[in-house]
C-alpha cells in the first residue's frame, strides 16, 4: 500500500519517524507498504518507489528536498498516487478546512483516510462516514480523542455486545494539568496557566482548552462514534475552567473532592467543571487524560493515558496497521 | 416504593399471619419487620414493617385492606430515600440568597464558605434530597447560582 501524510507539523513528523522504526512491522503486513508522499501547506514531495525516509526526518523541509513542487495536497490525492492518507492538518473547527477537504476528497476516490483531525469529524461525521462506506473504504480516527487511549477501537473491537449508557472523560490535557497544579501547589489559575504556557503545554491564547471548546468536540465525536448520536458542537452544554478560584479547590479538597473538566455524554451532553472524588478512576493528573464508560453488560471501565503530544502516534500507526490487515484480508 | 407501617395487633395467637396476608395479596415485598411480642400495651403489641410496594395505589389498597380487616393502624408513610450532595459555589455571590431560594426538597447541611479581598465567594455547600428528585434540585439550584453570575460545580455523574 502506498502512504502519503498529509499535515507535516508536530504529529506528522513524530509519525513519519515511528513508521521508520517500524519500518519491518509494517512489511511483516504488508510487503509493498511505502510512504510515497507528504505534504504540508507549502507544497508536497512525490516519488512512487517510495520517499526517503530517513532523509526526511533529518531534514523536515520539504522545500528542500529534490522532486518538491508547490502544489496543494488535493493534487496529490487527486491524482491517485496513493492508497492510504494521514490528515494531519491542525484542527479547525470553524469550517474543517483544509481537512475537511482532503478528506472528502480522498474518500470519494475510495483512498483510505485516518485522521487525527478533529475539525472535519465534528463538522461532518456522519457524511464522511457514510461516504467511506459507499466507496468501500476505511476512514479511522482513533487519535481525534484522548491521543493514545485506543477508547474506539476497544469499543468496537472488544465491546461489540455492549450499549455504552454513560460516558464521562477528562478529554484535555491542558485544563487537566492547570487544575492538578491549583490542586498540588494551591496556586491560582492565572498562575497555573502561565506555567502550563512557559511550559508549551498551553497555548499563548489558550480559550480553545480552558474554554472546553476542545472538549467539546471530543465529546460530539464520542456521542456520534460510540452512541449512535448525530449531534454537533452547538449541542454541547459547555462552562470552563477560568472561574475556578484556588480556594473552589482547597473548599472540595477538604472533602476529598477535587475539581476536573469532565466531558458528559448521558441525557444531555455537556463539558463543565465537576467534583470528583479523589479516589474515583477518573481522577488522574497532570496532562493524562481519562475515559470512564458504563455499559449494560461490561457496567463500569476506565482507560487512561496520554492525550496530546507525540504520543497520540501511537493511536494513528494503529489505524494504519488496522487497514492494512483488513484491506489484506478481504484480498486474500 | 417503600412504606413504613406500624400496626397494633392483638396479643392473641394468628395475629400477625393475619395482618401479613392484605401485604402478600397487593404483592408488598416485606424489607424488614420488626414484632414487638414482649411488649404489649394494653392488650396489643406494636409491629413495625418496611414493605416495598409497585405502586401508590397498592400501598393504599393495603392500608384500606388491612382496615376492613379492623387492624388498627398507628403510623403509615412513604421512606423518602435521601442522597447527601457536596457541592462548590463560586463567583460574586451572596450564598445566603442561594440557601433562602426556596428551593422545593433541598435540605441544606451545612455550608463552609471563604471569600477573596476581591469580594468573590467560594463555598461548599451539603445538602440533602430525595433520590427522586437530585436532576429537578441541582437544575433548580443551577438556575438561582447562574442568575447570581456565579458557577455551580456539581458532583461527576449527576
Amino acid at each position: 500500500m502506498r502512504l502519503a501524510i498529509i499535515g507535516f507539523g508536530f504529529l506528522g513528523r513524530n509519525l513519519l519517524k515511528a513508521i521508520w522504526e517500524k519500518i519491518s512491522l509494517l512489511r511483516r503486513i504488508d510487503k509493498d507498504f511505502l510512504v510515497v508522499g507528504v505534504a504540508n501547506s507549502k507544497g508536497y514531495i512525490y516519488d512512487r518507489n517510495g520517499l526517503n525516509i530517513e532523509q526526511l526526518i533529518i531534514s523536515s523541509d520539504l522545500t528542500k528536498h529534490s522532486g518538491f513542487r508547490a502544489k496543494s495536497a488535493i493534487d496529490l490525492i487527486k491524482e491517485n498516487l496513493c492508497d492510504i492518507i494521514v490528515e494531519a492538518t491542525p484542527t479547525n473547527i470553524r469550517d474543517g478546512e483544509p481537512g475537511l477537504t482532503h478528506i472528502r476528497l480522498a474518500l470519494s476516490k475510495g483512498i483510505h483516510v485516518v485522521t487525527s483531525n478533529k475539525g472535519p469529524l465534528v463538522l461532518a461525521f456522519r457524511e464522511l462516514m457514510s461516504l467511506a462506506e459507499k466507496n468501500d473504504c476505511f476512514l479511522l480516527y482513533e487519535g481525534t480523542v484522548a491521543g493514545a487511549i485506543p477508547i474506539f477501537s476497544l469499543v468496537k473491537e472488544c465491546l461489540q455486545g455492549d450499549r455504552i449508557i454513560r460516558l464521562f472523560g477528562i478529554l484535555n490535557g491542558t485544563t487537566n494539568y492547570i487544575l492538578s497544579r491549583m490542586f498540588f501547589e494551591e496556586i491560582s489559575f492565572e498562575i497555573a496557566l502561565k506555567e502550563a504556557q512557559e511550559k508549551g503545554i498551553a497555548e499563548r491564547d489558550p480559550s480553545y482548552d480552558v474554554d472546553g471548546i476542545d472538549a467539546a468536540c471530543k465529546v460530539v465525536i464520542l456521542a456520534n462514534a460510540l452512541m449512535g448520536r448525530d449531534v454537533k458542537i452547538n449541542d454541547v452544554e459547555r462552562t470552563g475552567i477560568r472561574g475556578i478560584t484556588q480556594e473552589a479547590i482547597s473548599l472540595a479538597k477538604k472533602a476529598n473532592y477535587t475539581i476536573k473538566l469532565i466531558g458528559t455524554i448521558d441525557k444531555r451532553l455537556e463539558v463543565s467543571p465537576r467534583l470528583v472524588p479523589i479516589n474515583h478512576p477518573l481522577c488522574v493528573h497532570g496532562t493524562l487524560n481519562a475515559i470512564h464508560i458504563e455499559t449494560d453488560l461490561a457496567r463500569e471501565m476506565t482507560l487512561v493515558g496520554y492525550g496530546a503530544g507525540k504520543e497520540t502516534v501511537s493511536a494513528i500507526l494503529n489505524d494504519i496497521i488496522t487497514v492494512l490487515k483488513k484491506r489484506l484480508q478481504a484480498t486474500s | 416504593m417503600k412504606f413504613s407501617l406500624t400496626l397494633a395487633l392483638p396479643d392473641k395467637p394468628g395475629q400477625l399471619l393475619r395482618a401479613l396476608e392484605p401485604i402478600a395479596k397487593n404483592g408488598g415485598n416485606i424489607i424488614s419487620i420488626i414484632h414487638e411480642r414482649d411488649k404489649p400495651i394494653e392488650g396489643y403489641v406494636p409491629v413495625s414493617l418496611v414493605v416495598d410496594f409497585l405502586s401508590h395505589q397498592s400501598f393504599r389498597k393495603t392500608i384500606e385492606d388491612l382496615m376492613n380487616l379492623g387492624i388498627t393502624i398507628m403510623k403509615s408513610e412513604e421512606v423518602i430515600e435521601r442522597l447527601r450532595l457536596t457541592l462548590i459555589l463560586v463567583g460574586n455571590m451572596d450564598p445566603r440568597r442561594v440557601i433562602e431560594s426556596g428551593i422545593e426538597e433541598m435540605h441544606v447541611i451545612n455550608i463552609e464558605m471563604t471569600r477573596s479581598i476581591l469580594g468573590e465567594v467560594s463555598a461548599r455547600l451539603e445538602i440533602e434530597v430525595p433520590v427522586d428528585s437530585v436532576e429537578k434540585v441541582i437544575h433548580e439550584l443551577k438556575r438561582v447560582v447562574v442568575e447570581q453570575g456565579a458557577m455551580l460545580i456539581p458532583p461527576i455523574g449527576i
